[in-house]
């Protein structure tokens, strides 16, 4: 015989699940009389960096033969074609029949059959849009600039018209962490916090990042055991930057947008302009050779000045680019070391003493067969 | 929005005269044959009608429907019928779209089954599936349904439900010949279901799916998968109701354990330009799968999390995969696996002038793809290198040439590794280019 248990998940919370028990009713009528099932064990995950999937679970008692079962999420975006409904126990011996879409509204039914009156935990999963996310971090660097300490916040904000009274929150890393949140709501969340991380500071003259040459402030911190990190990939987030002024206070050194950081590889933060060192670029040599027709050779020098008006010596980073063919003349010079990155681009790195002495890079390169 | 068969027992009233005794034969059953290249429905229905000899009218009026008018026919069922019975001529009178006169004569008054036939829009089809990745990403459970849409303005009730799998060539759409030539609004939304029909729904429910295993149970209705020509037919177990503007998801198939290989591969004609995860596994029975083709449509994928817990991997839309085709199935970029070229050098040689302008040169150029493997586990990388114009390829690593503009190689890389390829391509360009 065929049983019409309806039940009815309301997906605003509050009013909560319902299973009513009554003889044959219109499943358009959508009019119950109705017990509640708690919702059990909600975890929310962000383990996939582009949507959120809610898992929960409901106990539901159904009766021997076909039952069925209304979800409806009225006033939330729940992708449907995402849901996903079996019970907890894969060897209970119930069966998903059917699962059937009602014109023009939030809601489906699905025939379960069962092979005798019980209480079957179900766990339901589906997508649901508008929970963000937000990785954010704070960084206290110490005085001298060689340590920090690292923290990794989480932050979410409700606005899918769900509330969660009680649910894990799963960040992608697997972190868990208990709370509620009521529609409308954010909650930022200390998930993981490092101390004594080692850290780089760089100086870096890069047209690219700095159209107007002047000097960039990196900290780079390798995500690796060996300097303190490397249990987790860091989520692309803003760190915020803070530095321990030595009178038992911190200030504010800058900002940036950490970039997804995988175990072994680097994060590079820039907290701004290092304004006590000035490079100033010179062309000295532009001359054409070797024409041939309409193609040409050229013979090139650029010279910078670098100058480190610090009380300390500095290691400058110059990233220079060239297009074409080009290659670069053993003339070259004032540099501690090179790395020719790729065709375009090469990396020479200066030492430039402190007080500001002058120091000179000149780099010598020919064109060839340009048109 | 419902279709209406009326016997006119006032045989000889004009056409315009609507003053006519009737009855209404209810259908015997019903059998939907719905396509899922095109907005295609085939409906058959029997009904058992009562003949007086000599000359009888049958109307049949589809009013806020989607038939298709050309498509209509009918034919008596049984030798008894074609023996008793002559479809004398079909009317189809001025002053509606929604109906036609069938004039038949009868030789022996009785009571005969015929079926009529007709096209319909409105009614669809089309396949998803879930599948489940184990956490090793060795193998995946997969799940496949069938979902019927039905905006027909049209109930079917109890319908035997065939779903047909292929491309078919149609010379003019159904919606377009179910449109009436003078124009009238169309079809108002049907209200939701009434009562009845859930009922109905339900008995056709319990009457198709039985207690196969004599536990209690009433299992999923068996999805039976046949080919025809060029086709294949899914036919779902028993009947459905599937009430107009509801749509109804049936479970096709479920298959554990299909095993599974993971793949980061850059294949730009195939993928996009991203290197991204794709997923391998094959429609043939070494797969635990092959025993139909697998309908385009979509796949969501989720990450067997633990204690029956699932993560979101992706979803997207697969092609339809015939019976022993390989399936791929690209998930996207993964941030814990990435690929980055660089062109390290570039030369220029055997430059080739006219009257003093440059008409031919050849580059030479070095480039370094570096793969990273970010995750604690080895992983398969395949990339598929594709190079413009007439060039010479050179490496030390063992790519393959896939086409005449593509070099492919595939490696296994160690967990936390990278990996350097290096390759030269010399590229001969304007006059100096053979092609």
């Amino acid at each position: 015989m065929n049983k019409r248990i309806l039940m009815t998940f309301c997906f605003t919370f509050g009013v909560g699940a319902m299973i009513s028990l009554l003889n044959p009713t219109p499943a358009d009528a959508r009019i119950k009389l109705a017990t509640l099932p708690d919702r059990e064990a909600v975890v929310v995950r962000f383990d996939n960096p582009n949507v959120v999937m809610v898992e929960e679970e409901r106990t539901i008692s159904l009766q021997k033969g076909v039952n069925n079962v209304d979800f409806s999420w009225a006033g939330t975006q729940i992708d449907k074609g995402s849901i996903i409904f079996r019970p907890a126990d894969p060897a209970a011996k119930v069966e998903i029949l059917s699962t059937s879409y009602p014109p023009g509204e939030a809601a489906l039914t699905w025939q379960i059959s069962a092979a005798e009156a019980m209480s079957v935990k179900f766990r339901l999963s589906y997508l649901m849009a508008n929970i963000q996310r937000e990785t954010d971090y704070r960084m206290l660097v110490s005085k001298d600039e060689q340590t920090c300490s690292f923290k990794h916040y989480f932050k979410i904000r409700n606005w899918s018209g769900g509330r969660f009274a009680t649910a894990d929150f799963v960040t992608r890393d697997g972190k868990k962490f208990e709370k509620g949140l009521e529609n409308g709501e954010a909650k930022r969340v200390l998930v993981n916090s490092w101390d004594k991380v080692k850290l780089t500071k760089e100086y870096v003259y890069d047209l690219t990042r700095q159209p107007e040459g002047k000097v960039l402030t990196d900290y780079v911190l390798k995500n690796a055991k060996e300097i303190g990190l490397g249990s987790i990939p860091l989520e692309y987030g803003k760190v915020r930057i803070y530095q321990d002024d030595g009178s038992g206070t911190t200030a504010f050194t800058g900002e940036d947008w950490g970039r997804f950081t995988p175990i072994g590889d680097d994060m590079r933060l820039n907290i701004g302009i290092a304004q006590d060192i000035k490079i100033e670029m010179k062309k000295m040599v532009n001359d054409v050779q070797n024409r041939r027709g309409n193609v040409y050779d050229t013979d090139e020098v650029d010279e910078y000045e670098i100058k480190n008006f610090k009380d300390t010596e500095a290691v400058v980073t110059l990233v220079l680019r060239v297009d074409g063919e080009w290659e670069m003349k053993a003339t070259t010079s004032g540099h501690d070391s090179f790395e020719r990155v790729d065709n375009e681009t090469i990396r020479f790195k200066v030492k430039a003493p402190a007080k500001g002495t002058p120091v000179k890079l000149r780099f010598h390169y020919q064109k060839k067969n340009v048109w | 929005m419902r279709l209406f068969l009326l016997v006119l027992v006032l045989a000889a009233a004009p056409l315009c005269a609507k003053e006519e005794l009737v009855t209404l034969p209810k259908r015997d059953s019903v059998q939907l044959t719905i396509y899922n290249s095109e907005d295609l429905t085939l409906v058959r229905e029997r009904r058992t009608l009562s003949f007086k000899q000599g000359s009888n009218r049958l109307q049949f009026s589809w009013a806020n429907t989607l038939i298709d008018p050309t498509s209509v026919e009918l034919m008596p069922v049984g030798d008894a019928a074609r023996a008793a019975i002559d479809i004398a001529d079909t009317s189809f009178p001025a002053e509606s779209h929604e109906m036609l006169i069938w004039t038949i004569s009868c030789k022996t008054a009785g009571s005969y089954p015929v079926e009529i036939s007709y096209f319909t829009s409105g009614i669809s089809w089309h396949a998803e599936y879930v599948g489940v990745v184990n956490a090793g990403e060795s193998s995946v459970e997969i799940t496949a349904y069938v979902t019927v849409n039905n905006w027909s303005g049209e109930q079917y009730e109890d319908a035997q439900v065939r779903l047909v799998i292929g491309v078919i060539n149609l010379v003019e759409k159904i919606i377009n010949l179910a449109q009436p030539r003078h124009p009238v609004p169309p079809p108002a939304p049907a209200p939701a279901a009434p009562s009845e029909e859930m009922e109905d729904d339900l008995r056709g429910m319990q009457e198709a799916m039985d207690d196969p295993d004599g536990d209690g149970m009433v299992r999923p209705k068996e999805i039976k998968k046949s080919g025809l020509s060029e086709y294949y037919i899914f036919t779902v177990g028993g009947t459905e109701t599937i009430a107009n503007q509801w749509s109804k998801r049936l479970r096709s198939f479920v298959v554990g354990g299909v095993p599974l290989k993971t793949a980061y591969t850059l294949k730009p004609r195939e993928f996009g330009p991203l290197f991204t995860k794709v997923l391998e596994f094959k429609n043939d029975e070494e797969h635990k799968l092959g025993k139909e083709p697998l309908p385009d449509g979509v796949l969501r994928l989720y990450r067997d999390q633990g204690q029956g817990r699932l993560g979101f991997m992706g979803a997207l839309v697969t092609k339809y995969i015939p019976k022993g085709e390989e399936v791929k199935v690209n998930v996207g970029p993964d941030a814990e696996c990435t690929l980055a070229e660089k062109r390290m050098s570039l030369r220029k040689k055997d430059l080739m002038f006219e009257h003093g302008w440059l008409t031919g040169w050849t580059t030479v150029e070095e480039f370094e793809i570096e793969v990273k493997n970010f995750r604690g586990r080895a992983v398969e990388v395949e990339i598929h290198r594709v190079i413009g114009g007439d060039f010479d390829f050179d490496s030390t690593d063992t790519f393959e040439k896939e086409d005449a503009q593509t070099r492919k190689i595939r490696f296994s890389l160690d967990p936390n590794s990278p990996r350097k390829l290096r390759f030269t391509v010399t590229t001969r360009h304007g006059r100096n280019s053979r092609r």
